[in-house]
């Protein structure tokens, strides 16, 4: 035990203290117990409760201002980590609409694909029917953002190799509405990437004849570095008109909720799923990204963890500090009421209880003042899902439930100090 | 009748760093009857205090033995003692020692332990002490006559046998002095014992006896007049 710890080598009077520390903890249930005996109708304990709660709200009411300063660390305490859980959240959303442009997870590809050549060339030799994306879309259990459906093939187009690439209009899952993750290509036009651009000598508004089709070009892409740069990308059901594959498509990518996990092997549990509703395909999942995401995330959760215990830790020993300041500057009050016969349980009681009711009062408190604080400034960190940020009401029994409990340890060595003060010296300090 | 307090060669030394020893009390004998008010005196560092607390079981002595309304103090528990301190004694002083954030009734209920009727008590105590028309009031706003007639009346609430009174009257003026010592008598009076610490001599028209201390050693001292 930690505290016990910090105890060895106070005073000479350490054993009786530490067995104290420990007999404190039980204390506090004991009080837990007892505040819920306030209304009891043995009459002597009932008086012995009332006169306990009777001293700790009458002093908390006249050393305003120790009671204030232990009341505003708890309060920023619990403030701060309602704004961290809360704006956690934010920055879950966030992070996920921000990566989302990163790519695809999940390439689900027609099962006979022969992976070596798909590795080289970058598309599957296999196709599917087209119908697959609307299977795919409607299971159950598989949990997605975006599916795009694709058909893509080297061409050539006057002499030059390209990837001739067509691209269906993008599928959200039923009930979302979501804004489209990659661009719409209208019928009859092409985006062209910027070598193959350069390879055909051709620019906006140009005319490319793709064997029998005539399309214009509606957009020459910006140089990229990757493999984007010799696409010609068109709608699906032109690209499959030109290839001669109608109703055919060679991959659906997709946005998997479930690669963002913390699962051993969502691929294994995908490939499952897809084996009844789709025996025809087979994924392919991009770990690189997957994992930078799971990874960045928990990198995100942790570092919010970690704020909150540092907030929790910080703001303990705060109020263990305050206590001890407290119970010093209450000497001869304790040291009468133990002259005057009353025992442990009660000194210690007054210590504890004062901390259980100034964090009740603060998790009250900081927890509308985080939630104010969260709402006024969540939507300028987090612009791109501002709307999302919401109060979070389940946060409140939490505060109410630790937030005293933290109070309540945190005073365990200045309520031992308070049991095991010496009563003879407040005849003595005269 | 056995008596209230009985101390039998108690001593009690202060061990100090590099072994030295500081002698509080030396085989001090003492019988303390009901109703008997006693004064005790004796110059500074005699061992007042140092008796007070050992009757009070708040300090077990070196050696000896106390009993104390017929309790053998030093084969009580911590809180057994604790109890008994809440059951039988009474204490007042010199600093009055009240709560500063609760008013003159709420600080003499205080005494009165786990007792159901400490507010009806402490009403009768209030009025008979001169406290009335200031009952509702806090520390900070008596006199220092008032405060200790509220530490009085917070001693005497639980009706203990023994009130322990360690220079009660040190910071009050002749007129407030006297009121503390009557109303101490006349707990004699009715049955109470008392062990007073005091220098002055305003007290020896309304003690019973007279006892010295010097160096820890107790000695009995006519009473004159
Ligand atoms: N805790 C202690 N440790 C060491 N010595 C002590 C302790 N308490 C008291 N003494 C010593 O014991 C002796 C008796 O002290 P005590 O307080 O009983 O005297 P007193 O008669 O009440 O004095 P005063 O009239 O000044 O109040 C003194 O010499 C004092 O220094
Ligand atoms: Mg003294």
């Amino acid at each position: 035990m930690g505290i016990r710890l910090l105890l060895i080598g106070l005073s000479t009077e350490r054993i009786v203290f530490r067995r104290t520390v420990c007999k404190l903890s039980l204390n506090y249930l004991g009080f837990c117990q007892m505040t819920t005996q306030i209304f009891n109708t043995d009459k002597a304990l009932g008086f012995a409760m009332r006169t306990t709660v009777l001293l700790i709200w009458k002093e908390l009411l006249h050393r305003k201002g120790s009671f204030f300063l232990a009341a505003s660390v708890l309060t920023a305490a619990v403030a701060l980590c309602v704004v961290v859980t809360i704006t956690e959240d934010a920055n879950q959303r966030e992070t996920r609409r921000v990566t989302r442009d990163i790519g695809f997870n999940l390439r689900i590809i027609p099962r006979g694909t022969d992976m070596e050549e798909f590795y080289l060339s970058n598309y599957s030799d296999q196709t599917m029917p087209e119908s697959s994306l609307d299977k795919l879309a409607r299971m159950k259990n598989f949990s997605y953002n975006h599916l795009v459906a694709s058909l893509q093939k080297r061409f050539l187009i006057e002499g030059h190799r390209v990837l001739l690439m067509g691209i269906s209009g993008e599928q959200a899952p039923p009930g979302k509405k979501k804004p489209p993750m990659i661009f719409s290509v209208e019928p009859g036009t092409l985006h062209v990437g910027f070598e193959a651009a350069r390879l055909l000598g051709v620019k906006k508004g140009d005319a490319i004849a793709l064997g029998e089709k005539t399309m214009r070009v509606a957009r020459a892409m910006p140089e990229m570095g990757t493999v984007d740069d010799i696409r010609v990308i068109g709608l699906l059901s032109d690209v499959q008109e030109v290839l001669g594959l109608k109703g055919q498509i060679n991959e659906i990518k997709a946005i998997d909720c479930l690669c963002m996990t913390a699962d051993k092997n969502p691929q294994g549990i995908l490939q499952e799923q897809l084996q009844q509703t789709l025996p025809e395909a087979r994924v392919v999942m991009q770990s690189s990204i997957a994992e930078a995401r799971a990874r960045q995330r928990q990198t995100s959760e942790k570092y919010a963890a970690f704020v909150l215990a540092a907030v929790l830790l910080v703001g303990a020993v705060w109020i263990g500090a305050l206590a001890v300041v407290n119970v010093r500057q209450r000497f001869g009050e304790i040291g009468l009421l133990r002259s005057l016969g009353y025992g442990s349980q009660m000194i210690g009681s007054l210590v504890l209880g004062r901390a259980v009711l100034i964090g009740l009062i603060s998790a009250l408190l900081g927890y509308f003042l985080g939630t104010w604080l969260a709402l006024a400034w969540g939507p300028e960190i987090f612009p791109v899902t501002a709307k999302a940020i919401r109060a979070m009401p389940s946060l409140l029994p939490w505060a109410l439930f630790v937030t005293p409990l933290l109070a309540a340890v945190a005073s365990l060595i200045p309520a031992a100090m308070a049991v095991t003060q010496d009563p003879a010296e407040v005849l003595r300090n005269q | 009748m056995p008596p209230t307090i009985l101390l039998t060669n108690v001593s009690k030394h202060y061990l100090m760093p590099r072994g030295r020893r500081v002698v509080g009390l030396d085989k001090v004998s003492l019988s303390v009857e009901a109703g008997q008010f006693v004064l005790v005196e004796g110059p500074s560092g005699s061992g007042k205090t140092t008796l007070l607390l050992t009757v009070g079981g708040m300090q077990r002595p070196s050696s000896g033995q106390v009993t104390v309304a017929g309790y053998d103090l030093i084969a009580l528990s911590h809180s057994k003692r604790a109890k008994f301190r809440a059951e039988h004694l009474g204490f007042v002083f010199q600093m009055f020692h009240l709560v500063p954030y609760l008013n003159v009734l709420e600080n003499i209920c205080l005494g009165a332990g786990r007792k159901s009727d400490a507010k009806a008590q402490a009403r009768v105590l209030v009025d008979r002490l001169g406290l009335a028309d200031r009952w509702q009031h806090k520390p900070s706003r008596l006199s220092v006559g008032e405060c200790q007639r509220t530490a009085l009346a917070r001693a005497l609430i639980a009706r203990p046998e023994v009130i322990l009174a360690d220079e009660p009257t040190g910071n009050l003026d002749p007129e407030n002095t006297n009121r503390v010592l009557e109303v101490l008598a006349s707990y004699c009076d009715e049955g109470g014992s008392v062990l007073l610490v005091t220098h002055g001599q305003e007290a020896y028209g309304h003690v019973d006896r007279r006892l010295r201390l010097e160096n820890g050693r107790l000695t009995e001292l006519k009473l004159e007049g």
